[in-house]
Parts: C-alpha cells; sequence; structure tokens
C-alpha cells in the first residue's frame, strides 16, 4: 500500500525530532543570569547615548543607571546551576518508541486506514453515469407529460421514485401529484407524495402533506407509513402524547414482525422518552421471527406427526414474508433448508434459485454463495 | 490517501505535543540541558506536521475530492480556485486547523528565534505552549475530525456561504487567527515565568517581540474584517459591535495594555505582576473568542444546549488554562518583588492610566458582548447591545485615553513636569481646540461627542508629531543634523510615533465617517436621480450579467458633481443558484475626503415593477481608518525590528558579538 510508505517517513521524521537533542551534546546553555546580564548590559549603552543626544539630563541618567546597576547586582547573586547536566538519554530513546505507537493508536481510532482519495477530475465515468441516468429521466419525463392520457400511473410513479434518490423532492413531488387523484391511486401513492412534499419542504409537513396523509389512512388504516407521517404531524402539531399512542395502536394492529416496526418502535420510545412513557420492545406486540423458546420446548413435547405440522407451519409463515420482503437471502437460505429437510425438492429449488438471484453484489468469497450453489446442485438444478 | 497522511500527520503532531508538554519541563526542573533542548526540535516537528495536514487538507478542497466530508460540506467543484483554497480555513474544522497551526507557529518560533532567551525558560515556555496545542488537538480529533472522510463520495459539494467567497474575507481569518493565537506564547511565557518564580526586566524584553508580533496581526487581521464588511456587506458600516468583532477586538485591547505595562516591566521593573496578569487575560479572552465563536453559542443558545459537545470542550478547556494559569498568579505573584518608584505624574503614571482605561474599555466590551448571551440562557429573552451601548460607554472611556495618549510620551521617567509639559504642548492643545470649534461652527448640530473626538484626535497627533520632532531637533537644528537623530533614534521609538498618528488617524475615520455620514434609500426606476453630498447619480439601468459561479443584476450609475462627469458606479446583485443565496456587491467610488457608497437590492414585489431599491451612502473620511490601521500595523513592525529585541548573552564559544557602533 502507497499510504505505509509516506505514513512510515513521517513517522521516522518524528522519531528523528525527538532524538535530534542527542546529537548535539555541547553544554552550553543560556542561563537566566548571562541572559539578563546582556541586556542590562544594553540598557545601560542606550542611557549613555540618550545623554549624549541630550534627551535626558545627566542627574536622571546617572540615577536610571545606577537603578540598573542595582538589578545587574540582584541577578547576578542568583545562584548558577553550574555544569549543565546533559544525561537523559534514555528517557528520549524511550519516547521515540512511543511516538510513533501513540500517533498509530490515535490514528486508527480518528482515521479511516486504507480509504482512497478520490479527485474531483477523476471521478469523470461516474459523472457520466450520473448524466445518463439524469438524462434518461428527462427523456421518461417528456415521454409522460407528451403522453395524451397523461401518462401511466407506474411511470409516474417510477419517475417520482428516481427524482427521490437524486434528492429532487420538488421534482418527486410535482410528479406524484399528477397521479394522486387518479382511480387508480392507492394509499401507497398517497404517503409517497406525502413524503417527497415533506422532503422537499425541510422535514416540515405542510397542509398539503397533511391532507395527503389523512387521505392516505381513509383509503388504507393499515398503511403503516401514513401512521408514520400522522404521528410526525402530531408531533409538530405539539401534540406528542398523541402521536405516540397512534403509532402504539398501528403496532397492536400487526400481527407478525415487519421491518417498519423497528422505526416505529424508536420513535415511540424517543416520544415516551420526553413525556416519560415506559420503553417498549417488538415483543410486546408480536411474536418474533423465529421459533422462540417456548416453541422448541413445545415442539420436543409433540408426536413426530405433530412436529412435522408445526414445522410446516412455521416454514410457511417465512415463505409468506419472503413474499413481501423478496430481497431477503438469509431468508431464501433458510427456507431452502427447511424445504429440503421436509422433503420438498421443488420448492427447496425454487428457494435456491431466488436467492441466487440474489448473489450479484455479493464478494466473490461470500460463503453464501458456495451454500446456494450446493442447495442448487442437491435439488436437481 | 493523502487525507489519510493529514489525519496522521495530526495523530504525530499530537504525539509530540504530549512529549513537548512534560520532557522540557522536566529538564527544566532538572537542568538537564538535552531534555530542555527536546522542546526545539518537538516545536519545529509539531509545526512540520500540522503544515503537512493543513496541506493535505488544501488538497482535498483544490482537486475538490469529495470523499472528505469537510469538502463536501465546504466546497463545490464549480467554485473559483482562489476560494477552493479559501474553503480550507472557512469551516469549523478547518479553521481549527488553522487555529492549532499557528499555536505551532508561534512555539517553532521560539524555538528557531528565541536564542537569546535563557534554555530554561524556553523550555518551560514550548511545554505550556504544548499543553495548549495537546488541548486544541484532542479537541479537533475528537468532536471536529477535519478528515472525517465521507464513502461513497457524493457527486458534488455543497458550496460555500457565498458571502464568505471574497478575497478580504479569504484572507481575514488566518491573519486574525495569527493575532488571536499569537497571544498564546505570550500567555506560555507568562505561566513559565510563574513558574519558575521568576519575572523581571529582562523577561519583559524577551516577551516584547511576540507580543508585538501577535499585536500587530491581529490588528491588522481586525481592520481587514471591517474593511470587509465595510464594502462586502452592503450595509456600509464598518463595524457593528457584532459579537464576533467583540470576541476579537478584547484580546486587541487588553494585547495593547499588556504591550504598554510591559514597557515599563523593561525599563523600571515594575507592573510585574500586572503584565503577568494582562498576559494571562489577554489570552484568556482569545480562548474565550473561540469558545463564543466555535460552539454555536451565537446562533442561539438554544441550539448550544442541544448539541453541546464542542462547546462543553472548548468550555472545559477554557476552564482548566483560565483557573488553572490564575491560580497560579494567584500563589506566584505576591512573591513577586516590588519595581521602581515612581511619582503619580511621569511616564509610568502615564502607562498607568493608558492600561487602566484600556482594562475598563475591555471590561465594558466584554459585558456588552456577554449579557445579552446569559439573558437569554436565563430569561429566554433575545436582545442586542449595539452602538448606543458602545457609544454612551465605551467612547467616552476612550476620550481620557486618547488626551493621555498625547501627553505620555512627553513624561519622564519617575517623576515629570506636568506644567512644562504642558507648556510645551500649547500648539497642540490650541490646534486642538480650534478644529473643535471650528467644525463646532461648521456643524452647529452636530453631536458633541464627535467634536469633542475630532478635536483629541488633533490633539493626538499634532502631539505626537510634535514630541518626535523635539526628539529629532527638527528646525531648532540643522536639517542634517535632524536627520542624523532621526537615523540613530531607536526603531522602537520611530514605530511607537507612527503607532500613535496612525491611531490619530483612525480617530479622524471614525469620527468621520459615523457622525456625518449622509444615507439615502430609495425606490429607483431607470433614469431616477439622486442628490448626495453634493453628488448628483442617474439610475441608467440594470442589466443580467453572468458570473463564474453566479449570475447578477447589474446597476449602471452615473455620477456627477456641479453638471460634470466623474465616473460610473456598477453595483450589483448576485444570485448563486448551488448555494440559494444572495449577495450585494456594493460600488464604491474611493476618495480620501470620503467615500460615496452604493448598492442595490431586487424590486421590493412584483407590484413594484422596475425599481429597484437603491441606497446611496457618503461616508466622510473613512478612508483614514484603513490608513491609520496600516501605519499602526508598520508602527508596530518597526517595533519589531528594533536591534534592542535580540540582545542575547554572548556566545562563550565565539568570540563576543560586537554591539552595534554607539548611538
Amino acid at each position: 500500500m502507497t499510504f505505509w510508505i509516506p505514513a512510515a517517513a513521517m513517522a521516522l521524521l518524528a522519531v528523528l525530532m525527538i532524538l535530534l537533542p542527542l546529537w548535539r551534546r555541547d553544554g552550553a546553555a543560556v542561563d537566566h543570569r548571562e541572559g539578563a546580564l546582556a541586556i542590562f548590559v544594553d540598557q545601560l549603552k542606550e542611557i549613555d547615548a540618550e545623554r549624549a543626544r541630550g534627551l535626558i539630563s545627566p542627574a536622571e541618567a546617572e540615577a536610571a543607571q545606577l537603578e540598573i546597576k542595582r538589578r545587574m547586582l540582584a541577578v547576578g547573586r542568583l545562584k548558577g546551576r553550574g555544569p549543565a547536566r546533559t544525561g537523559g538519554a534514555a528517557m528520549l530513546m524511550a519516547l521515540a518508541v512511543l511516538v510513533p505507537l501513540l500517533a498509530g493508536g490515535v490514528y486508527v481510532m480518528t482515521g479511516a486506514p486504507g480509504a482512497e482519495s478520490l479527485p474531483f477530475a477523476e471521478r469523470a465515468e461516474e459523472r457520466a453515469d450520473t448524466r445518463e441516468i439524469v438524462e434518461l429521466t428527462e427523456r421518461l419525463r417528456e415521454r409522460l407529460t407528451s403522453d395524451e392520457n397523461g401518462g401511466p400511473t407506474e411511470g409516474w410513479e417510477l419517475l417520482a421514485q428516481t427524482y427521490m434518490r437524486m434528492g429532487r423532492f420538488d421534482a418527486a413531488a410535482e410528479a406524484l401529484g399528477r397521479i394522486v387523484d387518479r382511480e387508480d391511486a392507492h394509499s401507497g401513492h398517497l404517503t409517497q407524495w406525502a413524503e417527497a412534499l415533506i422532503a422537499a419542504n425541510d422535514g416540515i409537513i405542510t397542509a398539503q402533506a397533511g391532507a395527503a396523509i389523512d387521505r392516505a389512512l381513509d383509503m388504507d388504516v393499515l398503511n403503516p407509513a401514513a401512521s408514520y407521517y400522522k404521528a410526525q404531524w402530531l408531533e409538530q402539531e405539539g401534540r406528542s402524547g398523541e402521536a405516540r399512542e397512534l403509532l402504539v395502536l398501528r403496532l397492536r394492529q400487526a400481527d407478525e414482525a415487519q421491518p417498519w416496526m423497528e422505526v416505529f418502535l424508536r420513535q415511540i420510545n424517543r416520544l415516551g422518552s420526553e413525556t416519560g412513557a415506559a420503553p417498549v420492545a417488538l415483543d410486546d406486540f408480536v411474536v418474533t421471527r423465529g421459533p422462540s423458546a417456548e416453541d422448541v420446548e413445545a415442539a420436543q413435547a409433540m408426536t413426530a406427526e405433530e412436529r412435522g405440522d408445526f414445522i410446516r407451519s412455521m416454514v410457511n409463515r417465512l415463505a409468506e414474508r419472503l413474499e413481501d420482503e423478496p430481497d431477503d437471502l438469509d431468508g431464501w437460505l433458510q427456507l431452502g433448508r427447511a424445504y429440503g429437510v421436509l422433503g420438498e425438492q421443488a420448492r427447496a429449488l425454487q428457494a435456491y434459485q431466488a436467492a441466487e438471484g440474489l448473489l450479484e453484489g455479493l464478494a466473490a468469497n461470500d460463503p453464501r454463495r458456495e451454500v446456494v450453489a450446493a442447495g442448487l446442485a442437491e435439488h436437481g438444478g | 490517501m493523502i487525507p489519510e497522511l493529514g489525519q496522521f500527520g495530526l495523530a504525530l503532531a499530537l504525539a509530540l505535543a504530549v512529549v513537548q508538554s512534560v520532557v522540557p519541563m522536566a529538564g527544566a526542573a532538572r537542568g538537564n540541558l538535552v531534555w530542555m533542548r527536546s522542546a526545539q526540535s518537538t516545536a519545529l516537528g509539531q509545526l512540520v506536521f500540522l503544515a503537512l495536514a493543513f496541506g493535505a487538507l488544501m488538497w482535498a478542497f483544490v482537486v475538490s475530492d469529495f470523499t472528505v466530508r469537510n469538502v463536501v460540506e465546504n466546497s463545490n467543484s464549480l467554485k473559483p480556485m482562489l476560494f477552493k483554497v479559501a474553503a480550507t480555513w472557512g469551516s469549523h474544522e478547518g479553521s481549527l486547523l488553522l487555529w492549532t497551526l499557528i499555536l505551532a507557529l508561534f512555539g517553532a518560533g521560539v524555538a528557531v528565534f528565541g536564542t537569546n532567551i535563557p534554555h530554561a525558560l524556553r523550555a518551560r515556555t514550548l511545554s505550556v505552549q504544548a499543553w495548549i496545542s495537546v488541548g486544541f488537538l484532542t479537541f479537533m480529533l475528537f468532536t471536529s475530525n477535519p478528515f472525517e472522510r465521507m464513502l461513497p463520495p457524493p457527486v458534488d459539494g455543497n458550496d460555500l456561504n457565498p458571502l464568505l467567497q471574497d478575497i478580504g474575507l479569504a484572507m481575514h481569518p488566518p491573519l486574525l487567527y495569527v493575532g488571536y493565537v499569537g497571544f498564546s506564547i505570550v500567555f506560555s511565557f507568562a505561566v513559565a515565568a510563574l513558574i519558575e518564580g521568576r519575572v523581571d526586566a529582562a523577561w519583559a524584553r524577551w516577551v516584547r517581540p511576540w507580543t508585538l508580533a501577535a499585536w500587530m496581526s491581529l490588528t491588522a487581521g481586525i481592520a481587514l474584517g471591517s474593511w470587509w464588511a465595510y464594502y462586502e456587506l452592503g450595509w456600509g458600516g464598518w463595524w457593528f459591535w457584532d459579537p464576533v468583532e467583540n470576541v476579537s477586538f478584547m484580546p486587541w485591547l487588553l494585547g495593547t495594555a499588556l504591550l504598554h505595562s510591559a514597557i515599563v516591566t523593561e525599563k523600571r521593573g515594575a507592573f510585574k505582576s500586572w503584565t503577568i496578569l494582562l498576559a494571562i487575560l489577554t489570552f484568556s479572552l482569545s480562548l474565550l473568542g473561540t469558545f463564543i465563536v466555535r460552539s454555536g453559542l451565537l446562533t442561539s443558545v438554544h441550539a448550544f444546549a442541544v448539541d453541546p459537545e464542542r462547546g462543553i470542550y472548548i468550555l472545559g478547556l477554557l476552564g482548566i488554562s483560565i483557573g488553572g494559569s490564575l491560580t497560579l498568579y494567584a500563589v506566584r505573584a505576591p512573591a513577586m518583588e516590588g519595581g521602581g518608584l515612581f511619582a503619580p505624574v511621569s511616564r509610568e503614571g502615564g502607562l498607568l492610566i493608558n492600561n487602566l482605561l484600556l482594562a475598563v474599555a475591555t471590561g465594558t466590551v466584554l459585558f456588552g458582548t456577554l449579557y445579552p448571551l446569559f439573558l437569554e440562557a436565563i430569561t429566554g429573552d433575545k436582545i442586542s447591545v449595539g452602538p448606543p451601548f458602545y457609544n454612551a460607554s465605551f467612547v467616552p472611556i476612550m476620550l481620557p485615553l486618547v488626551f493621555v495618549m498625547g501627553l505620555g510620551p512627553f513624561l519622564t521617567w519617575k517623576r515629570a513636569d506636568l506644567k512644562g509639559v504642558l507648556q510645551r504642548l500649547w500648539l497642540a492643545l490650541a490646534l486642538a481646540a480650534v478644529a473643535a470649534l471650528v467644525l463646532w461652527y461648521l456643524v452647529t448640530e452636530g453631536p458633541v461627542l464627535a467634536v469633542l473626538a475630532f478635536g483629541l484626535g488633533i490633539w493626538l497627533f499634532v502631539a505626537t508629531a510634535q514630541e518626535w520632532a523635539s526628539r529629532i531637533k527638527l528646525f531648532r537644528a540643522p536639517f542634517s543634523e535632524s536627520l542624523r537623530r532621526a537615523r540613530n533614534l531607536p526603531r522602537a521609538s520611530h514605530g511607537m510615533t507612527l503607532a500613535h498618528l496612525g491611531l490619530a488617524v483612525c480617530i479622524f475615520g471614525f469620527v468621520g465617517s459615523s457622525a456625518w455620514k449622509e444615507d439615502l434609500i430609495v425606490f429607483a426606476e431607470p433614469g431616477t436621480e439622486v442628490q448626495v453630498a453634493g453628488f448628483d447619480l442617474r439610475l441608467e439601468g440594470v442589466e443580467e450579467v453572468p458570473g463564474p459561479n453566479y449570475t447578477a443584476f447589474r446597476a449602471t450609475l452615473v455620477v456627477s458633481r456641479d453638471g460634470e462627469f466623474l465616473q460610473n458606479l456598477y453595483p450589483e446583485r448576485r444570485n448563486y443558484p448551488v448555494a440559494r443565496s444572495q449577495t450585494t456587491e456594493s460600488a464604491i467610488r474611493h476618495s480620501l475626503a470620503g467615500d460615496l457608497y452604493a448598492s442595490i437590492a431586487e424590486p421590493a414585489s412584483q407590484t413594484a415593477g422596475e425599481a429597484w431599491t437603491l441606497r446611496v451612502l457618503y461616508e466622510p473620511l473613512v478612508n483614514f481608518i484603513w490608513l491609520g490601521s496600516f501605519m499602526l500595523v508598520l508602527g508596530g513592525a518597526l517595533s519589531l525590528s528594533d536591534r534592542r529585541l535580540r540582545v542575547g548573552a554572548p556566545r562563550r564559544a565565539k568570540a563576543p558579538e560586537m554591539a552595534q557602533p554607539a548611538e
């Protein structure tokens, strides 16, 4: 790594800086007495010069010189230290070792070892990509606006999502604004619109966004995003207690764990800490995923047939969840293994195939690649 | 890689600072020359590594490396190169890096140039300087890391406030910091002397060049900052008694007092304890300024309370350094021997009055700066303490100071003949009185304070010039004799004269531009004509012009007087699309007699149509402020070049250096 060569050179320089005083060992120390005497001698000469120029009277000059001479005597009485000591080399050598170590420790704590720099000029390719995305987006936009029927709803939705990723919240809100009043608009469109409006207003929920949230709730009272933003709105109005209640209520309506619940819990606990309400956890609302200790205990007490049914129900729950969250690689692997155990070759193969589609972007040495390959081979893929 | 090297440079600087804060101090206590000398190389090492780090950060800004968060937040690939460079110190993190770099610069300065300073004092001073270094380096590394990375990098950066995109401002913080932070070395000298338990005339001499260097830079920094505010902010003022200005002005006031009290310590061995206290307090005010500016306390006390990590850290540093040094002072100061005696009317007496008034003035500014902050913290009320407060409190304190300033240099040490001095100064007194009376006549309605201040300015100018003339026997001896005397006069003496004249010149500017300012705001359409201070201005039109990273509306104003065309002025209103903000670029017609100052703003509303808001100001004598400030800095430089500041003990190994030819 190129970093380590200059870094080592710098550390070496620091070591040299510590050891430098050991090179020159002539014991000539300027002590306070000598330094001060030199200055007083100079002051005496200066007074002579001033007297010669007629700036002060001879009497004044004499008095001033007397005063300086008294100071010289006082300094002269100071005890000289005698010859200065020049030992202590061991200490400096120890420090010369410690300094790079200390610096290295501080660097590891605060730095980002291995992080390369990336000047703007070297990122032309990346910028070209970005430009291409921008161009494609604009083309999509043109196509949609020139469409006589106003453009398909999915098209606008895609456009809005792209704008959101680009941070162009105004444009995203505008795009979504075109479809929210359509027949096929659903609650999700309204919450996306509200989200874009809120982002465009630096996190402030405007009346327009508030109305969109209310409409989204009317259309689908179980839309979690609608509940979430409604709670934010309540909080913005200073009604933190109600906001928390709303979130809690929505969690009570759920019957299984979902990823968005973490966000809800954080909000609930943040709002709760303001009012002093006790913190809540996911277990308070739903059975968390995976067999709990009780499940395992119950399964052990079952007959073979009962156990088979129980496992099957767990597997079905997992399969259902994966329909909603198809990106969960570990979930698919778990499902494939479960189906394999249950002897359902075709389904196991399907699960591993789904997992295979998610391997892209993983590191080449990721162990899960092997698991997938083994699973596919085992079930005849 | 380069940002990481910068980061490693900071870590090495911290490690060296830790060593430097212990070893030389121990060496001085045990008389170990090797340990004492280690301060010199570690101080240099700190400077090298901090300069490397600063260079690395600057590189990241220059090439727009958006893997560094600091660059993302404070730069933009479209920004003109000069301002990319300046953005290095534009942010909180970058300015802290500059802060520590300058700290190290002064440490290394003492290490390299302080050859006439006794080893023990130098070692202790550098150790104390390293304590400050450790405090600020840890603050930077652990709460405000300038090299924090951002991976993956965003496509482009978020720009810097375009108001800060200005040459004057790009240069302002570095200069201000050199002054502000420069007082750290004076503080270190004071604490070292307290630890050593020895403060004498020689000590004052050793510290003097460093005080002068810091004072000069601070003067230049403040002047440059006010110049920037004057022509960039578009309000036509050069000083707003804004807290950010005040926190740099307070160290200047106390630093000025320190500069003068150190003279007494040097010449008469008196005021020792007071000089030490001033050295401690001056740097404490610099730290307080850093705290107030860097903690976010100014934006709002509330914002500070929400994210107090940084503020609390600086507050801790502040408590340790100020509390620690004052405790040390309380323990050691009573043991200091008193200096020579003096009568109330004497050079010492004059300097004492100077010190008292400067200290009171500092207290006044401190009160005005902190009171609104405390009030907001306690009651939640937001008030601002502005010019009316300072005009009523600060200005009346400074006026007697100016009077004594004219007198002081004539007074002799120990005991002076006030009557004799006043007899010599009848000319200055008469001129000042006449000038004040003439002004009174010219502006019968004029403010009393302004007339008085102007008269005192004249008094100071004439008296200072007369003092200098008497030293070189101008007009009382053949000219060649005067010239020879002027050459032989110590440079510090010329420096004092120049600096005092500079302040007088500044006073003309202060008074002229604030008391006799003419101000006019109109809604103007193309063709509108206005008259200000004898000038006729006509708005020709407004056109849109492109700039490097902004677009601007540029107005064309035709200026004439008595029907005679003088010049065109082009004030601009700039719009920076990336930063989504706007700035005012005023146009100024400079002349020594006064500045004609014009700025425009957009039509107030859609209904106002083509009517631009045109503001025209006439500020008499305003350029005297910068001229005077320049004289102050030049005076400081002259004093700094005085050969007496480099007198050292003769080297035993070599032949004793010859003193310069006798004066």
